[in-house]
Formats: C-alpha cells, structure tokens, sequence
C-alpha cells in the first residue's frame, strides 16, 4: 500500500535527506492480507470518483535529487506490460538485505506502489537507495541510454529465474550478424551480436546531418568502409588490411529501443547537442527501411517487423545540464502521457511530435530514446 | 470564473454527470457549494500525500468555516433544512476523517479533478456545437486545438500560481521555525525537546524541498506543453503566409489576423507569467537553500529555456501585414515603381509593450543584397523609421504602417536610368528581386530582443510597361519559391507544374472579374502550351511562360492583354458566364456543331493580343456546317461600342440575302437578346415620335463576305458615290486592297495598325484610290449610308464616328445589296469627305446634308458637334478646335475634311460655305460655338491657324451659345428654313430602317487623334496625326 511506504528518515542533520527508508519489506506481507479488503475499497472508490483516477495509471515519481532520468525510464519500463509481466513473475529473495538490494524486487515494489496508489506521483526512493548501492548514484546526471543498459544489465543478473531471463532477453535483445570483408583477398569473418539498443548517428560518413529517422537506419545498416588507421587484421593475408564492415539485421525483439546520438564532438573536443529536426513515425515497418541485403532473416520474422511507436524519453537543455522526460502511450488505453518526474498529464501525438527537435530552438525537448513496439506479438 | 459557477452554467447532460459524480462522494454539494471559493484554492493534491501534516489543517479549516457558517446570520430561516444538512455533513466528515485528513484530502483533490474533466469535455463539446453557427468561421481541428490548449495553458499557469503560492507559505513557515529552533551555537544535542524540534525542522525542509521539485516539475510540464502550442500557432501562422501569398496572387481568402494575434498574445502572455514566476522562485531560492536545492540546478535551465522559447514567439509574431503595394495598382502589390509612392504594413502579434518606452521599428532595403552582378540599389527617400502604435483599444495591436515611400535608385558609375544597359547583369530588372526588411528593438519585462520581418520579394521598375513583366516575375515567385526571401530565384527559376499555375491563373481572372477559369478554360489553356496531350504532370518553364514569343508575343502577354481588355471591357459578360473565352477552334467547332444555324459564342482571340471575337455557325442547304468569326474587337473598339451592343447590332451583309445579323443564340442556346438584354446600352426609344432635330445614331457592326468566303468574314466599308459606282474596301487582309474604282468619289480608308491614323475619304473628284491601311488589324467604322428624300447626307456616329449619308434625290441611291456588297449612295455633287474618327474617345458627329437647300451638318452627339451646311458643293474643312486650324477653300468640287479629336473633345468646328449656306458649327461641350453666316461674303477661306482661332473666338461670342451638349444642335434657332425640310425628311425616314452600308475603321489601343489640315481641291490629301492622352477638354484651341 501506498501509504505506507514513504516514511521519513530521522536525519539529525539539517540538510537534506538522501534518501527515505523504506517498509517495503513488511508492507509487502500487508499487502497479501489487506487484497481483500483493497479490492473492495477499490469498488467503492471507483465509485467515488468516477474512473478518472483508478484506470488512469499513468502516475508519476517523484524527483528526489536529478532523477529525472531514472524517473523516465522506470516509466518507459513500467508502462510496457510485457515487461511488467515478466516483473510480476519474479522470486523474491528471501532475506531482507537482499530484497533491500534487488532492483527487479525494488521495481515490482514501485509498480505495485503506483498501481495501489490513489495520488498523482509516488517516490521512487527505495528503487534510487537500492541503485545506489550498485553504483548507480543519487544527485548525479545520467546519459539515458548509458543508464538503460545499466538498469537493464542490473535486473536481468538479478532475475533468478532462467526461464524469465530468456523472456527478458527476447523481450528487448537485437539480433544481428557483423561481417568483415577484407578488400584485398575477400576473406569474409562473421559473427552473430546482439545489442540492446541500435545506437543511430544522426549524421552521415560525410557529418551532413541526418533527415529522418529512417535515414538513420539505413545509413547504420549501411556497409561501412574501414581504412587507414580503422584497417583491421587479416588472417588470410597477415597484415592490416582494408576492410568492409557490414552489418545484417537477423532479428528484432518485441520492444526495440532506438537510440538518437544525438551529439558530436566538436574540433575543440567538447560534446554538442544536435537540436535539428529530425522525424520519426508512429509507424515504423522495418522492410520498407531496409533492403534484402541488408536483412538476415526469414520471411517469418521479417513479416514481424511492423512497430508501432511506444516511448520517447526527450532531453531538454544541453548536453552538461538538462532535464530528461517520458513521454508513453499507455498499452491497455492507447493513449499518449507525458511524464514530467511528479507531473503527469494526458498528451496526443502532436506533443510528442514535439520532440523531433527545432534547428531554432536549442533548448527544447528532443527525442533521446525512441522505443518502438512490435504491433502484433506472437 | 470559479469551477464551481462554470460548473453550474453547464448544460443538463453534463450536469447530470456532476451529480452523478456528488451522488455517492462522502462530500455533500452542500459543503462544495458553501465553501466553493475555499474549496477551489486549497492545494488538496499535496496535502493528500502521507502524513501530511498539511491535510490536519486543511481538515480542521473546513469543519470550522463550516461551523462559521452555520451560526452566520446569512441563513435565515428558509434555509432551515440547509443548514440541517451542513450540520449533518459536518458531523459525517468529523466522523469519517477524522482518524486520516490525508483521505479526505485525495478525495477532495480527486473530485476537482473530476469536475476538471467534466467541465473541458463539455466545452469542447459546446464548441463543436458552435462551430457550425454562421456567426462563426468553421473552424479546423487544430483551432480547436489551439483554442482548447490556451485553455488548459492557463488553467495549468494558474495552478502554478497557486502551488507557487503554497510553497512560498511553506517557507516562510519553515525560515520562521527554522530562525526560532535552531540554534547551532548551543550543545543542546541532549535535550530531547532539541531533538525533536529538529526532527520536525528536518521535515519541514524535506517538505519544502519537495514542493519545489513539484513545481518545478510543473513547470516543466508547463515549457513542454507551450512548446507544443508554440508549434500549433507556428502551423498556423504559416499557413497565413501562404494564404497572404495566395491572397497576393489574386485569390480569395481570409487574410486576417485577429485570430492568430489573440493566440500569440495569449501564449506570449502565458510565457511571461511563467518567466517572472520562475523569477519569483529565483527569489525564494535566495531566502532559503539549501543542499541540493533543485532550484539551484534547474532554475537556470528552465529560464534559458523559457526564455529561447520567448525569443522564437515574438520572432515569429513580428510579421508583414500588409505587404508593399502602391496604390495605383493595389490588385498587383509587390510591384513598386520608382519614385512612385507605396505602403506597407508590419505588425507585432504579440500585443504586450512596455508602455514607458518607443517600440520603433526601422524599415530597410535589401539588407544583404544577394551577390548578383548589377543589381541595382535603391535607397528609401522617406524617413525609415517610425514608432510602433499601439490603440488604445486592444484591437487596434501594434502596428507600424508606412505610407507614402518612395524609392530612388542609387546610381553607379554615371549608369542607372533605371533600366540598365543589357549585359550588365544576368538578370533583367523584371526579374531582380529586392527585400524591404522592418527592425525593431523589442524590451519588454526584462527581455531585449532584436525582432525582424521581411517582405515577400519585390520587383521595382521604373516604368509602367514593365509592370506586365513585372507582375508576371511575382507571380512565378510565390508560385513557385520554397523559400520567401530566396532573392536569387530567377537566377534559375523552376518550372511551374501545370495544376499549380492553373490555380493561380484562375485567380488572375477572378481578382480582374471576380470569376476564375473552368475546368474548359484550363484544359484549352493547357492544350494552348503544351500541346494536344497535357497531363497534370506537364511542367511549364520560365521563358516558355513570360519570352518565348513564336506568334509576337509570350503566353502572358497574351493571357494578360485579355485581362486587360476584360478588366476595362467585359467584367460583367464574363462575370455573369456570357464569355466562353477560351475555346480552342477545334473545341469551338465541336461546340457548335450541333447547334442550329445563328449560335454564337464569344472567345478570346489567339492571334491578337487582347481581342475578343464572335464565332457562330452556319448549316448550308448541303455541306457540312460553316463557322464564322469576325476579326477580333480589341479594346479601343470596345472603347466606342461595347460588345452587347456590338453583338445586337451585328450586321452580316451577304451577297444573296438582305443584311441580317447573324448572331441569333448564344451557345448553347440562349436568345441573343435575352442574353445580352440587360447589356444593351440604353436606347433613345420613342425618340421618332419627337420633334427632333436630328436623327439618333448609332453605330453598328457590318460584315460582309464573298460568295467563296473564306472562313474570316471580313468587315467592309462600302460607299457609294452619286455615280453609282462602287467602292469596296477589305481592310481586314494583311494583303493589298482592291480598290474599286469609281468615279467622281474617292472613298479612302486608312484603318489603323497598332496607331496610324484614320481617314476616310468620299468623294473626290478625281479618279477614286483606294488606300487601305497596311496594318488593317481591325477596322471599325460604321459608315451608314441612308439614302432617301432630298439629298441629306448625314454622317453621324452615334458614338464613334459614324457617318451617315443622305443623298439628295431618292433615285440617286441605288442600293445593291445583292452585289458584292455595296452600298451607292448618290450625294448632290462630288465632294471629299474626310473623317477621321478618334480612336478612344469617339465622339463625332458628323452630318452632311450638301447640295442646294441640302443641309451638310456634321456634329458629334456629344463632344465636338459639328454641323455643316453649306449651299452648294463648297469645299468643307471642319477641323476640331484643339488643332484649331481650318481652311476652306471653295470651288467647283467641294472637300469635306472631318477631323474630331480625339481626347480632346472641343471640337470647334469652322465653316465657311461660299454660296448662300447658312453654316452651323456647334463643338460639343466647352465651346458652343454658332456661326451664323448671313451672307456668303461675310466669310473668307480662313488659311492662317491663328486668323482661324480669332475666328473661332469671333464665333463663340456669338449672342446665342448653345448651353450644352447636344443642346447646340439646336438648328432649329439658326436655321429654321432647313430645319422644316429636315423635320419633313425625318418624317419621311424614321419608319424605315436604314439601309445600312458600313465602313469599318481601324483603330487600335492608341488613342488617335486625327487633324486635319488644308487640303487643296483634288489634291491628294496631306495628313497630320498626334496623339494626345490628355482627356481634359480645352477651351482655348492651341496651336500645334
């Protein structure tokens, strides 16, 4: 239950407090005992308030020192029911250090909050504490895509079960088939990678800047030539030679996240945001991308790669300083809501067409991470 | 206004989900009702957050204004049962909250939102009823959108306003606790009183700190969604730069901005509250921080933010309003002519001003000029800057109207005289876009900004014959250029796709004559560029648009000689569909066709350059079916007689049947006169049954053709001589003329060209000559020949010179219609007449009534009358009082030389006749001039210009001057023997229609102006030609 969750820590030092302990551990034996009575207090909540409250379960988290970031993924993860699926389905670790300790037992425990909770925004602070602890630090800003493989990588070496690792793995691994071809004597190496998210330059071999989003992907699947100081080792002729780097797209997971670099280096070495306006679909049919060469598929799982548009974590400010928010269109409602840390609000598509990004406006949102759902699961 | 009042004003579906919605809450409407005001301005929302001690409070206040409530004198006894059921909802609320405020608190907070939810669908539903009332404009999607974002912006900056408000209590109430309890200095670590103070501080700071996230937060959301806003009112904005562009280019369409301008003061409005709260918060970040202070790391962010976000609003907001047009030529703005004057308008949508101070915007001129080799710089010779207005009525906004500018091309190296020398750039001066760029110094509550605008390219000449071109550049431009300010774009201008250029062709017409280009019109105008097979895919280029000229002149000249013509001549018949237009002559056959014989339609000629010809068709006993047109009308015939009156009038003169007018229905099969009736200019009807001096005139068109016509009938003149003897002109051939010799009458014609001028000659003595014209483009005088009575010879145009002759003696006419149409008419004596009839502004009247009590009287209806009598065959030299010279010189064969001016409309008139005449010379309008000749002797041959204007003072200051126009025609005064011999002719003629035999004359655009000067008896005739343009009549002949 919601309430119970957030009790204060008694810092004797006036200056804030970093983070709030947390009864989960027992609130979670409550939990069992009070369904019952839960549910019925649901009913007559329902009816109290219309369904504006209980069916929304878009309910934001609280910002408890730059959590901006965490704050928008945790949403992007929650609100993907195959994720939470999976979540539901966890052990829990026996011991209470260990359940303190356990991200994917810390996130079902935030779910269950937000799905319980009748306010507009809960605290993620036994999630951050429990991150903390792995070196995911609190008051520190994050590069999203950096801090989705960490979480990523977190929860799945903590997942016990095998069985739900492998559900996990599908549920968000691509799959694809490096190739090097040495231009000198045609020796082809190949080995089969996967990755969790397709990291898109947004500009080409020649830095001119990426139109759309499938230029993008195209130009990542596009073979790239590697010379000069890039030449790599041939076995066949025993020498650094130059080669033929290619990439062939063998499989596509359920939920696929894109990545926007959507940065460079400039010639004085520091990083600068790319604010330029770069379009992405609602829709997104990977072979209508891609040519034949470029895939490394059957026609079964090609026929799967129709996607539909998830989530969008945008970054708004520069690339030292700025703000990080979600915006999700809702699984079970299909609507779109934009995550703000505690703020929540119902958003259609033309805000989220929003965050495409204005060459004029350096300081507005633009999207970071563009997650894209497969439109008819198996 | 107050949730709950809007709540109430709802209509019953909505009101019947509020109270489904109070009907099961543990919050009777009692209570929402009597504490709305309190209810709406309480944060519920945090206070609903656990352990709050917030919810205690709010809790307790409410049962106590409750408990005030009850016991105020406000409720008197008819509310008796009210306050039963307060009482009783305080005790329930005691009851079941007591134990857990916060409860009550999310309750609360969820039902405004509840209501929240109510109260928008509702109103997004009242507005899609109201939309379709015809008060209000249909209104798109996305300005509902807008309107409903607006909206929700508002609501959503008051709730920042207001959790602002809560955070700056919850500071004040921890900096108070804070300054009281802590006390560092003092080792009170023991004392658990200390310590518990100190817990309590620390939760109040954990508080505090959260609040601020929160409203930071918010204030994210905020920025988030005013970003979205922004955009829409960007798309909107844009597509009122394309309608202004559209609306440029003659189209019809709504180029108001009273909509956006609402919008982008709202935003912009919004955006600055939102900028001084997050300086407020700055504010309350210096009181009180702390570690971590989320204020500290985000406030400066939020504010860059905001403020790019503010900067882009008022960048955009700065737009032309109005763009440069002068106002000679406002239907075709964005062409501005040297040292010509011309206004444009610039406005700032967002109307906020810091009143203290001058928002001056500055214009400029080409303020980058684009590197081209030989663009010209002009300078802006009025003063380039002015100051921001702003009416005082929110209406009014701000604008910056300049008026009155004019341009002066700077000069280079000695060339410039506007034109430049060719070779000097690539591109021509029609083609050398420039930008009038405004500035202005924007400050408003802290902000400084330089805003900007630009005009759409515009096109300066320096003559008005560019203008065609000109406009012609302008339109391919906004046609065609994706980016506004692209002043390169004739450097290599694309090519228009056909549908894109139809549409704005379309639009040429319906801004001339308010009605655009069917699908027909299209489809021959496509045919006409691109060949037999145009598909929408066809893309026409520049010069193929505005230079190639295979046939004399490029497809706009053509298209815009038409809109010309139609502008000065035929708005109306096109505007009402009378004019089929644009018909192909294979399209024009396939039309006709099928229709019976006498259908006609009206279609804009190919071949001519602003002309506009009648098509009909003809089924022969046996054949196929003959089409006919005549040569095309071009506007200086127009100019003397309209099109329906051409059209009723419309005589064909064909060698085997009487003449008849030919055009009978309009295609498909409309009666030409119910057609055309209300077009008809009106008649002087009934006018025969009146004792009238004269006769009406009118002036008709006759064609006539040859037995193996060709498929051009050729509109003729034909006169007659006394001798029966035949003249017959066909002007209309580029080739030679036949002249036919007659004799002792010389008919001579020379049509115009484009400007030469026009003569006609009758009856010389000498062997005839025929001389047509060489350029013969369109020959249109009316010459009618009514033979009848006592030999009067009337020439009379009723509006262009048309020449009406009755000859003496009734035997003398031999009419001969059937023979290659001619007309003779038999005058008393051999005589010359000349005419020269003015080209724009026709308006000579000219009756020749010679030979013994004959009556020769030339005299235009209303300008430049003339009337000439003399007794016998005199030579008559009427000459127009402009040229002010007339030379008579008697003798045996008379010559009458006719030439009225042409713009200049005091025709005076001189006639010395050197028998017993009596000689009546009546000018039109400003010099009535009466020449009362009692005796032959009196007068002399008058051979000096300035003898004759003495002469002509001489005569106006006649004791009787006719007091008008047609007034002077009064012969009745001056010659009342004749005048009983006219009466007695008119008797005799007005039942009869007049045989008519017509002379077309030449004429082009160019106004003409004939004069005529001394021509010796017999001599071949000397002409003099000059054209004048100014319309002003003029008392005082000058000579030339």
């Amino acid at each position: 239950m919601g309430q119970g969750s957030g009790r204060q820590e008694r810092s004797k030092k006036l200056e804030l407090a970093t983070s709030e302990t947390m009864q989960a551990e027992a609130d979670v034996q409550n939990d069992k005992e009070e369904t019952r009575e839960t549910k019925n207090r649901h009913e007559q909540l329902r009816l109290v308030f219309g369904m504006a409250d209980l069916k929304n379960k878009a309910i934001g988290l609280y910002n408890i020192g730059q959590t901006c970031c965490l704050n928008s993924l945790l949403q992007v993860f929650l609100m993907n029911t195959h994720f939470t699926g999976i979540l539901r389905r966890i052990t829990v670790p026996p011991s209470a250090s260990q359940k303190r300790r356990s991200v994917p037992y810390q996130m079902l425990l935030l779910l269950e909050m937000m799905q319980c909770g009748k306010q507009k925004a809960v605290s993620p602070s036994a999630l951050a504490y429990c991150l903390s602890e792995h070196r995911v630090k609190l008051f520190v800003q994050y590069d999203a895509a950096q801090l989705l493989l960490t979480l990523w990588n977190l929860v799945k070496r903590q997942v016990t079960n095998a069985e739900l690792i492998e559900k996990l793995s599908d549920l968000y691994t691509i799959w694809v088939q490096e190739y090097m071809v040495c231009q000198e004597c045609s020796f082809e190496t190949k080995r089969n990678s996967n990755m969790i998210t397709l990291p898109l330059s947004m500009l080409d071999s020649r830095s001119h800047l990426l139109k759309t989003l499938e230029q993008c992907l195209q130009h990542f699947f596009f073979p790239e030539k590697l010379t000069g100081c890039n030449m790599c080792f041939c076995e066949n002729c025993g020498k650094k030679t130059p080669f033929l780097q290619s990439m062939k797209l063998a499989h596509l997971p359920q939920t696929l996240i894109l990545h926007l670099k959507r940065f460079y280096l400039t010639e004085s070495s520091s990083i600068q945001k790319l604010c330029h306006y770069l379009p992405f679909p609602q829709g997104l049919d990977f072979n209508a991308v891609l040519t034949e060469e470029q895939c490394q598929a059957d026609a079964g799982e090609k026929a799967s790669w129709q996607y539909e548009l998830f989530a969008v974590v945008a970054h708004s400010g520069s690339t030292d300083c700025g703000h990080y928010c979600a915006y999700v269109r809702s699984l079970t409602e299909c609507k779109w809501y934009c995550f703000d840390d505690s703020e929540v609000c119902q958003v259609l598509w033309d805000d989220v067409k929003c965050t495409y990004g204005h060459s004029d406006l350096h300081w507005g949102q633009t999207a970071y991470l563009l997650v894209y759902m497969k439109k008819n699961p198996q | 206004m107050a949730q709950w009042q809007e709540l109430q004003s709802l209509a019953n579906t909505s009101l019947e989900q509020v109270h489904q919605l109070y009907s099961s809450v543990a919050l009777p409407m009692e209570v929402r009702q009597c504490l709305a005001d309190w209810i709406e301005d309480q944060n519920w929302r945090q206070a609903a957050e656990p352990h709050s001690s917030h919810a205690q409070m709010l809790f307790h206040s409410l049962l106590a204004l409750l408990g005030d409530h009850l016991g105020s004198p406000g409720l008197g006894d008819e509310d008796f049962m009210l306050k039963h059921n307060l009482r009783k909802a305080r005790r329930d609320l005691q009851a079941a909250f007591e134990e857990c405020p916060e409860k009550f608190a999310n309750l609360v907070a969820n039902l405004l939102q509840e209501e929240q939810q109510i109260l928008r669908l509702a109103q997004a539903g009242q507005q899609g009823g109201v939309a379709p009332a015809p008060s209000t404009p249909q209104q798109s999607d996305r300005q509902q959108e807008i309107q409903r974002r607006l909206a929700d912006f508002q609501a959503a900056l008051q709730d920042a306003d207001r959790a602002f408000r809560h955070l700056e209590d919850a500071q004040d109430m921890f900096d108070f606790c804070y300054k009281v309890h802590y006390l560092p200095g003092e080792n009170r670590t023991n004392d658990p009183e200390y310590i518990r103070q100190m817990q309590g501080l620390q939760a109040k700071l954990q508080k505090l700190d959260r609040s601020r996230k929160d409203v930071l937060a918010q204030m994210q959301q905020l920025l988030g969604r005013s970003e979205t806003l922004q955009d829409f009112l960007q798309q909107e904005l844009g597509a009122w730069r394309e309608r202004q562009q559209s609306a440029c280019l003659g189209a019809h369409v709504d180029t108001s901005l009273l909509q956006l301008e609402t919008w982008f003061t709202a935003l912009g409005e919004g955006l600055f509250q939102l900028l001084q709260l997050l300086r407020a918060l700055g504010d309350l970040r210096h009181k009180v921080t702390y570690e971590r202070d989320p204020l500290q790391a985000e406030l400066p962010l939020l504010e860059t933010r905001l403020r790019e976000l503010l900067t882009y609003l008022l960048q955009n907001a700065f737009v032309v309003e109005l763009q440069p047009s002068m106002p000679t030529s406002s239907k075709r703005p964005l062409v501005l002519r040297t040292a010509s004057k011309f206004s444009v308008r610039a406005r700032l949508l967002v109307r906020l001003h810091d009143r203290s101070r001058r928002l001056e915007a500055k214009i400029h001129i080409d303020r980058k000029p684009p590197e081209i080799r030989g663009f010209r710089k002009f300078n802006i010779l009025t003063s380039n800057s002015k100051t921001l207005v702003a009416g005082d009525s929110p209406q009014d906004g701000l604008v910056c109207d300049f008026q009155h500018l004019t341009l002066k091309e700077q000069k280079v190296g000695g060339s410039g005289k506007g034109s430049k020398s060719p070779g000097e750039g690539p591109l021509a001066v029609t083609e050398e876009l420039h930008l009038i760029t405004f500035t202005l110094a924007y400050a408003y509550r802290g902000l400084e900004l330089e805003l900007e605008t630009s005009t759409l390219p515009v096109i300066i000449i320096s003559n008005n014959n560019q203008l065609s071109s000109a406009w012609a550049s302008i339109l391919w431009f906004n046609m065609l250029s994706t980016d506004p300010k692209n002043q390169q774009f004739f450097v290599a201008p694309p090519s228009a796709p056909w549908p894109r250029l139809a549409e704005v062709l379309s639009w040429q017409f319906e801004s001339v004559a308010e009605r655009g280009l069917s699908k027909e019109h299209l489809h021959m105008l496509a045919e006409k560029l691109f060949g037999s097979k145009p598909s929408p895919e066809s893309t026409l280029a520049w010069p193929k648009f505005s230079k190639d000229s295979t046939s004399g002149f490029s497809f706009w000249a053509w298209l815009d000689g038409i809109l010309g013509l139609l502008q000065e001549h035929l708005k109306q018949l096109w505007k009402d569909g009378l004019i089929l237009g644009f018909v192909s002559r294979k399209q024009e056959k396939k039309l006709l066709k099928g229709k019976r014989t006498g259908t006609f339609l009206i279609r804009f000629s190919e071949s001519t350059l602003g002309g506009v010809t009648c098509t009909w068709v003809e089924h022969p006993e046996s054949g196929s079916p003959a089409f006919r047109a005549v040569v095309p009308y071009t506007a200086s015939e127009l100019a003397s007689l309209a099109l329906p009156d051409i059209i009723h009038d419309y005589q064909l003169l064909a060698e085997e049947n009487i003449p008849e007018n030919p055009l009978q229905f309009l295609y498909p099969d409309r009666a030409r006169d119910e057609a055309f009736g209300p077009y008809y200019s009106q008649r002087q009807a009934g006018s025969l049954m009146e004792k009238k001096e004269y006769l009406n005139q009118r002036l008709i068109r006759v064609s006539s053709r040859q037995a193996n016509e060709s498929r051009q009938a050729d509109e003729e003149l034909v006169a007659a001589t006394q001798d029966l003897q035949t003249l017959q002109l066909q002007p209309s051939g580029p080739g030679p003329l036949q002249p036919m010799p007659c004799s002792p009458g010389t008919l001579q014609l020379v049509p115009g060209g484009p400007e030469p001028p026009l003569a006609l000659q009758v009856g010389s003595g000498v062997p005839e000559l025929l001389q047509p014209g060489p350029g013969a483009v369109e020959p249109q005088l009316v010459l009618q020949l009514v033979p009848e009575g006592q030999g009067m010879l009337q020439v009379g145009p009723r509006s262009l010179g048309t020449l009406q002759m009755l000859p003496r003696s009734l035997e003398m006419l031999q009419p001969v219609p059937g023979v290659q149409e001619m007309q003779q008419v038999g005058p008393g004596d051999q005589g010359t007449l000349q005419a020269e009839p003015g080209a724009v502004e026709p308006q000579l009247v000219l009756q020749l009534v010679p030979e013994g009590q004959g009556m020769l009287q030339v005299g235009p209806s209303s300008l430049g009358t003339l009337q000439v009598l003399p007794r016998s065959l005199e030579m008559l030299q009427p000459v127009p009082g402009v040229q002010g010279m007339q030379q008579v010189g008697p003798g045996d064969q008379g010559t009458l030389q006719l030439g009225p001016g042409t713009l200049e409309p005091s025709v005076a008139l001189q006639l010395i006749p050197e028998g017993q005449g009596t000689v009546q010379v009546g000018p039109g309008s400003l010099e009535p001039l009466q020449p009362l000749l009692e005796s032959l002797e009196a007068l002399e041959p008058v051979t000096e210009e300035l003898d004759m204007q003495e002469f002509l003072q001489s005569l106006s200051e006649e004791p009787e001057p006719g007091s008008g126009v047609l007034e002077t025609l009064q012969a009745a005064e001056l010659m009342p023997s004749t005048l009983e011999a006219g009466d007695s002719r008119l008797e005799r003629l007005s039942p009869r229609p007049a045989r008519e035999c017509q002379q077309p004359w030449g004429g082009t655009a160019g106004p003409l102006l004939g004069l005529t000067r001394c021509v010796p008896q017999a001599a071949p005739h000397s002409w003099t030609t000059a054209t004048r343009s100014c319309p002003r009549p003029t008392t005082q002949p000058c000579p030339p």
